[in-house]
């Protein structure tokens, strides 16, 4: 009695009561297509969180601030003043030069953000500024724009602006591949598409505003007048040279700034002295520098070494990269969860095999008997039944998966076209790497193996007199 | 190799068997010693509960012995592990039951394969073997047929057919003409009676026709109660 004996047998017998094995297949079929499905949407989270992060650069970027941010901290210094003031390394273009020589470091430049009302034609529409070198033209994001090129010059008066940025501004840049339509609404505000080509070298205003000093100073008591204002606004024109891809849904756009300018063209746009309320209320004064160094190191495994030099000379230093094993473990653990839930879809499904198999045993008692009668031994019996059992989960998890996946498929078919806004990019929120794929078929197949374990050792035991006996 | 064993096929000692229920104990076989002769046949007569089927369910390894000894082939069965218990019916004995035995999804054909399965003939060569089988057995017209398309007689030559796949030294038949007629009965008797005579086939018979049974058989064993009478 071979392997294939074995096989034949128990699909003959599965085949017999095929109606039978047909419901305990499709418990297994639900219970692998609920436990793939979970893990895999899981999965899919993680890859879409992890991707993004890696298509932004973010793994092998840095941030440096010369302290801790921490709120409590603030609170405290608002009551007593600067009584626990640490010792603090200013930020400033010394230590930048300092960092620059720390092997592993490919770049290093202040973080400037301000906000700043975007104009073209007749739409304004608020942002906040990117200050970025054109030496940042060689990565992510910046290597792979929707359409033009990056500024090649630091004090070039050409920008990059984000896709996005574009649409409140009332303007679809054409994507070839996915053809935008218009939604009623967008035709009511006047929104149009248009090819990249008429969008690139357009002249676009960047207002920022700047403190009327004399104005402050008079408390506003003779506030008559147009010019009167405590802010006044300061107006610089440049050139759209290329627009930055539509960011994914994962990550948050508000962080990077709806337009890229280049970095000593940025610097040189008068504006009010402080980046934030934030600044604003902070007691702490900064004698010159940033408030934060955008540091990138060459590659991923340079990121450990960079963090400790940069700690070693005192200052702080955040990185994603850091926080990637956080995140993983989140994930693993959101991953637990959920192949828990369809885990106990399958342990149902089980039940389900474990039942049926000793229904057919109780029916096929006398030929049990037959077979030990001429000669089949406890082990073969016990193996038939094996072989059966795993059938159901071998079947039942190839057919488990392919329900699995065509739920994930309506899933995101549904997350896409009613949930998503329009015009955002697609995402995928499930994805089946092949340790998923091949792990629901060995799990099944063992699930399956762990139910017939006791019909077949009751199957193998039977007694054949008993069995044989006429009645 | 050894005369004695060839003489003696089996041989059964102070063989005894008791079933238990509950606290009470039933002794079925009490105390039975016998020598086979190689390619005799013999009946075991008996009253109905005298122990017939459960003397041959011993020699055949179907059931266990309590106490005594069984030698086939120098063996003793009661020492045998139940792997060896399998292989013991697998290779040295065939059994036939009064209600057939075979298995209704399969065909006559299928029935024989099954047992030249466990007897590892390669796949192959089983159907043919097979069909030659129950060629032997008059049964060429009917290879295809299912248990319940066939006739009582017909069946039971399937299930000798299927008793004789693996070459066994002995055939241990438990009234298997119990359920048929008087002619087809005659038939089944005449088709053992050449196979012992072709194959030198040793046949061990429970019966409860001492007349076919005195007529047939080289020697009767008359049962009482689980014990040899004689005569
Ligand atoms: N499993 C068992 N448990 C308890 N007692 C049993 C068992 N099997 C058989 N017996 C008893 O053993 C005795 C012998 O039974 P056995 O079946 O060998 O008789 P038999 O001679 O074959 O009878 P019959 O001619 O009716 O077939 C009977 O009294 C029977 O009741
Ligand atoms: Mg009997």
């Amino acid at each position: 009695m071979n392997l294939l004996d074995m096989f034949s047998l128990g699909f003959t017998n599965l085949w017999r009561t095929r109606l039978r094995t047909f419901l305990t297949l499709l418990g297994v079929v639900i219970g692998i297509a609920a436990l793939t499905s979970m893990v895999s949407f899981g999965t899919g989270m993680q890859k879409n969180v992890e991707d993004t992060f890696a298509n932004n650069d973010l793994f092998t970027s840095m941030t440096v601030t010369s302290e801790e941010i921490d709120l409590e901290g603030m609170m405290h210094d608002a009551m007593e003043e600067d009584t626990v003031q640490k010792q603090s390394i200013p930020l400033n273009d010394s230590l930048i030069q300092v960092i620059r020589e720390i092997e592993g470091v490919n770049t290093v430049f202040p973080e400037i953000w301000f906000v700043v009302k975007l104009e073209i034609g007749e739409e304004t529409s608020s942002t906040n500024v990117n200050a970025v070198p054109a030496s940042m033209g060689e990565f992510k994001p910046y290597n792979d724009l929707f359409a033009g090129k990056f500024f090649d010059n630091d004090s070039s008066k050409e920008v990059v602006i984000r896709w996005e940025t574009l649409k409140r501004l009332k303007i679809i840049a054409e994507d070839e591949d996915k053809p935008y339509s218009l939604s009623e609404k967008d035709s009511l505000d006047g929104v149009c598409i248009l090819p990249v080509d008429s969008i690139l070298g357009r002249k676009i205003k960047v207002i920022s505003a700047v403190v009327n000093a004399p104005q402050i100073a008079l408390g506003g008591l003779m506030n008559i007048g147009a010019d009167n204002q405590p802010f006044k606004e300061n107006i610089s024109e440049y050139v759209i040279c290329g627009i930055l891809k539509k960011a994914s849904s994962f990550s948050n756009d508000a962080y990077k700034g709806g337009i890229v300018i280049p970095m000593k063209t940025a610097r040189a746009i008068p504006r009010t002295n402080f980046t934030s309320m934030w600044n604003f209320f902070s007691k702490k004064k900064k004698k010159g520098g940033y408030n934060s160094l955008y540091v990138r190191v060459e590659e991923i495994e340079d990121v450990k070494f960079v963090k400790k030099e940069l700690e070693q000379i005192g200052v702080k230093v955040f990185s994603i990269g850091d926080q990637l094993k956080e995140i993983r473990r989140v994930f693993m653990i959101m991953d637990a969860i959920l192949g828990a839930i369809g885990t106990i879809a399958l342990i149902v499904a089980s039940l389900g095999i474990i039942n049926t198999m000793i229904m057919s045993i109780l029916e096929r008692t006398r030929e049990i008997g037959v077979m030990k009668a001429i000669g089949g031994s406890e082990w073969e019996i016990r193996k038939i039944f094996f072989v059966e059992a795993s059938a159901i989960g071998l079947v039942g998890a190839i057919f488990g998966l392919i329900l699995g996946w065509m739920v994930s498929r309506v899933a995101n078919y549904v997350v896409n076209t009613s949930i998503m806004p329009a015009g955002e990019e697609t995402v995928i929120l499930f994805y089946f790497p092949l340790w998923l794929v091949l792990g629901a078929i060995v799990f099944s197949v063992v699930v399956s193996l762990a139910a017939g374990l006791y019909p077949a050792s009751r199957a193998a035991r039977i007694n054949p007199v008993e069995a044989l006996r006429h009645d | 190799m050894n005369d004695t064993y060839d003489k003696h096929i089996l041989e059964v000692s102070n063989l005894c068997k008791i079933y238990h229920k509950g606290k009470i104990e039933i002794p079925a076989v009490k105390d039975i010693s016998y020598k086979f002769h190689n390619g005799q046949i013999i009946s075991i007569v008996g009253k109905s509960g005298s122990g017939k089927s459960t003397l041959l369910n011993l020699i055949g390894g179907l059931d266990v012995a309590t106490s005594g000894q069984i030698l086939i082939n120098g063996k003793d069965l009661i020492k045998m592990s139940r792997y060896e218990l399998a292989l013991h019916r697998r290779f040295l004995v065939g059994m036939v039951f009064q209600s057939f035995n075979l298995i209704h999804s399969r065909n006559a054909l299928q029935n024989v394969t099954l047992a030249l399965a466990f007897g590892g003939v390669p796949r192959k060569d089983r159907k043919e073997k097979a069909a030659e089988l129950l060629k032997s057995v008059g049964l060429e017209q009917r290879l295809y047929h299912k248990p319940a398309e066939l006739s009582g007689g017909e069946a039971q030559r399937v299930a000798i057919a299927r008793a004789l796949a693996n070459n066994p030294k002995v055939l241990l038949a438990d009234e298997l003409t119990g359920n048929l007629d008087s002619s087809t009965s005659k038939e089944i008797i005449d088709l053992l009676m050449n196979l012992n005579k072709e194959k030198n086939l040793t046949i061990l018979m429970v019966t409860h026709d001492i007349e076919t049974a005195e007529r047939v058989s080289d020697n009767v064993i008359r049962l009482k109660d689980g014990m040899v009478i004689s005569d």
